[in-house]
């Protein structure tokens, strides 16, 4: 059963993905990208981690997809791509080729490389949110330096956004 | 499910991700693509955390960081858009050569 709802969960994540990054409408190509990031929160709740699940709908749907999909509303004609900026269709067959070579590779190394990364060796307990509060603010083995360094990097990128998009007074009042 | 199967997704998802990167030639598409290969890490971590490791918290603990660097990245790069939106009125990145890239 858990392997049936795994193909699921990724045959969807894969299919949407794709979509995503093949669509010839870039507005089309962001709602995709919003069901494979559900697809995703989904898949973390079978790995049980809820709060990455949380925190994939508010940050990645709720906050990143709805500012691109904004953004894409301000900038093109709906997200249009006209016929003129598309690759050709020789040159993606090519690249695509490159990639699946690459992923063979990697699959055939893992397959037989001889190295026990990949044999599981056990299955971790639930873990819960409380859990990952405390451990985030913790000063002993916790994560409060990252943390705050997040806050200062969130904080300086806010305020390089706001530089950057400003427009140029100056030269209006000319 | 077992660890292989997740390691499997995130390298399909990865693969997506580059060849998106390679094919757009839209600044938006390609940063479409590189939240994708995001995502792909991201369950990378999750599935180790949840499969192998001594200490599943830190790897939960590690894609929220992910995250909220991508948060940050995207507000810049969206920032950089729109400036160059309004310079150039078109965001195709073959015809944005000043830097003779």
């Amino acid at each position: 059963m858990s392997d049936f709802i795994f193909y699921l969960i990724a045959g969807i994540m894969v299919i949407l993905s794709m979509l995503a990054v093949s669509l010839p409408n870039l507005l089309h190509g962001a709602v995709a990208l919003v069901g494979s990031f559900f697809a995703t929160a989904a898949l973390y709740i079978m790995l049980q981690m809820e709060f990455l699940a949380l925190a994939q709908i508010a940050l990645y749907v709720g906050g990143i997809v709805i500012f691109m999909l904004i953004i894409i509303l301000l900038t093109n004609d709906l997200g249009v791509d006209n016929s003129l900026s598309r690759v050709s269709l020789s040159r993606q067959v090519g690249k695509s080729a490159i990639i699946v070579g690459l992923v063979l590779s990697l699959f055939l190394f893992f397959k037989y490389n001889p190295s026990q990364l990949l044999t599981a060796t056990h299955r971790a307990a639930p873990v819960s949110i409380d859990q990952i509060g405390i451990r985030l603010l913790s000063t002993t083995n916790g994560f409060i330096v990252p943390f705050e360094v997040i806050s200062l990097l969130l904080l300086a990128s806010l305020i390089g956004a706001v530089v950057l998009s400003r427009r140029d007074t100056k030269k209006e009042e000319k | 499910m077992t660890l292989s199967h997740c390691i499997a997704l995130s390298l399909f998802l990865c693969a997506i991700g580059i060849f998106g990167m390679l094919t757009r030639r839209n600044l938006l598409g390609i940063l479409l693509s590189v939240e994708i290969i995001l995502n792909g890490a991201n369950i990378n971590f999750a599935a180790f955390a949840h499969f192998r490791a001594a200490d599943p918290v830190a790897g939960a603990v590690f894609p929220v960081f992910v995250m909220a660097v991508s948060a940050c990245e995207i507000a810049v790069a969206l920032a950089i858009i729109i400036s160059m939106y309004r310079r150039k009125k078109r965001l195709d990145v073959y015809r944005l050569e000043e830097l003779h890239g």
